[in-house]
């Protein structure tokens, strides 16, 4: 009663303080929860890269869709669209920037990766370790990159991660 | 007839966004059909209808304007301004934000950010600022300062499943060119913050622009953060102040 009175004086007096009605959450949680890694160093596991063409066909995979929701073809042997716990299984959507043999809709934020066996391996300008690096962690190479991150922030496992370095460095 | 040939159109839509990838990212020549239909036809108009008359059964414009502290005939030049600091509010706050004081000044239920008479009622309250100019004041006073510090941090910060930030994206080095199909926009010369709240085409609905922000979020595995917070309403003040000068047009409409 005495609050309702108070209330209407400071409404009478123009000078209203409304500021507890406003909806304000606090995002900082989640922003914390959400940080990502300082960028990191990896050194390519032994035998990563393969020709075997089951490892080809998950790189190729993991570099044409975005997620196991989106994609349309069915999964090669090793993969799963969807995941135990009922989501959908996250993979590069790196065709959203590059454009490579076959892509469908490509974007061109990022190089063209089409040959690059031929353009940048067989000429010995770059190396499979540059390219596993630049997919784990491109920030290691380039501090200002607007590529992906893939494993400093464990979307990515090493054996994914070598999947898609072995496909980008085949013969197509 | 008219709603016949609008709800036709968004069948057409619905299926399309069904088709694949490619298709669903760039503007087929249909939907450019489309869009100029909409243009003549928003679906938010009627958005903004409602959203006056839920806000008029709430509050009068004139005990609006006096919790703002501004006369009424400035109150769209007032609104041009916004995020802005309020003194009722003690802080910057959006427009949503006003409206929910205006609910507690007339002892009215305050509606949630999320809410749909939210969106109309804010789509309606920045509709009274069709063809002003934005105005955002980023350097009016300290709590202004701060928050387009705060949210230039957040829109620089990479994050997330993917470790991308809004800047990943919207930097301006990269404008124009193709995410996919889809070409990035200009927040700034695309009057991002003069055009939302704004229907889109690919989700048959009107949204403002921090659900559109959040919207991005979700496409690129960043959390989302939540409506109301500092972050956001930092987020909105510096996407906002890119769009300085341009023409305010409630309802807009997006692809
Ligand atoms: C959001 C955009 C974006 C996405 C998604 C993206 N990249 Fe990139 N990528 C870039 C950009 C930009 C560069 C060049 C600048 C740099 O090196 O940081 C690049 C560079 C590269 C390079 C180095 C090429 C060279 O020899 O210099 C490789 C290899 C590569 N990306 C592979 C991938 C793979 C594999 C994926 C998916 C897991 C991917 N990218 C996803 C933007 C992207
Ligand atoms: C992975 C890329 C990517 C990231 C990251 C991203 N965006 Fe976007 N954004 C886009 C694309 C592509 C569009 C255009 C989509 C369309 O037209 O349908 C867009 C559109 C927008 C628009 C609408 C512009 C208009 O008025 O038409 C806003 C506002 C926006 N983004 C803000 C943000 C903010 C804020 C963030 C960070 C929280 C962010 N974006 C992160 C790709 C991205």
């Amino acid at each position: 009663m005495r609050i309702a009175i108070m209330l209407g004086i400071a409404t009478l007096l123009g000078a209203a303080d409304l500021s507890q009605v406003i909806e304000s959450p606090d995002a900082t949680a989640i922003l914390k929860k959400d940080a990502l890694p300082a960028p990191k160093v990896y050194a390519m596991p032994e035998g990563c890269i393969s020709e075997d063409p089951a490892v080809i066909a998950r790189g190729k995979y993991f570099f044409h869709n975005l997620n196991g929701k989106d994609a349309k073809d069915p999964a090669p042997e090793g993969l799963v669209k969807m995941l135990p716990n009922g989501k959908e299984k996250q993979f590069g959507n790196c065709v959203a920037c590059h454009n490579i043999e076959g892509a469908k809709g490509y974007g061109n934020i990022g190089p063209d990766l089409s040959n690059y066996k031929g353009l940048f391996m067989d000429s010995g300008a770059r190396k499979a370790e540059f390219v596993y690096q630049k997919i784990a962690d491109a920030r290691i190479d380039n501090p200002v990159t607007h590529m992906t991150i893939n494993m400093t922030n464990g979307l990515m496992n090493e054996r994914e991660v070598c999947d898609l370095t072995s496909y980008i460095v085949s013969k197509k | 007839m008219r709603n016949l040939s609008i709800s036709a159109a968004l069948i057409c839509l619905a299926l399309l966004s069904n088709a694949n990838a490619e298709e669903k990212m760039s503007m087929s020549d249909a939907d450019k059909a489309m869009y100029a239909e909409m243009l003549e036809n928003n679906p938010a108009d009627m958005d903004v209808a409602e959203g006056e008359q839920l806000f008029s059964g709430m509050t009068t414009l004139d005990a609006y304007s006096k919790m703002l502290g501004v006369k009424e005939k400035d109150l769209p030049a007032y609104i041009s301004g916004f995020p802005r600091y309020v003194d009722a509010a003690k802080k910057v706050v959006t427009l949503s934000q006003t409206i929910q004081m205006a609910a507690a000044d007339a002892g009215k239920t305050v509606p949630k950010l999320e809410s749909k008479e939210m969106l109309k009622m804010t789509a309606y309250v920045k509709s009274l600022a069709n063809g002003k100019k934005t105005s955002i004041d980023v350097k009016a006073n300290a709590q202004m300062k701060e928050m387009m510090k705060l949210g230039q941090e957040v829109f620089e910060e990479r994050r997330g499943g993917r470790g991308l930030s809004c800047n990943s994206c919207h930097s301006p080095d990269i404008i124009g060119q193709r995410l996919r199909m889809q070409p990035l926009p200009d927040l700034g010369v695309n009057r991002a913050a003069g055009t939302w709240p704004a229907y889109r085409m690919t989700k048959s609905e009107t949204t403002l622009l921090d659900k559109r922000f959040q919207q991005c979020m979700d496409n690129a595995l960043l959390a989302k953060i939540p409506l109301g917070s500092r972050e956001m309403v930092g987020l909105e003040v510096y996407v906002t102040n890119k769009t300085k000068g341009n023409e305010i047009q409630i309802p807009g409409l997006k692809r």
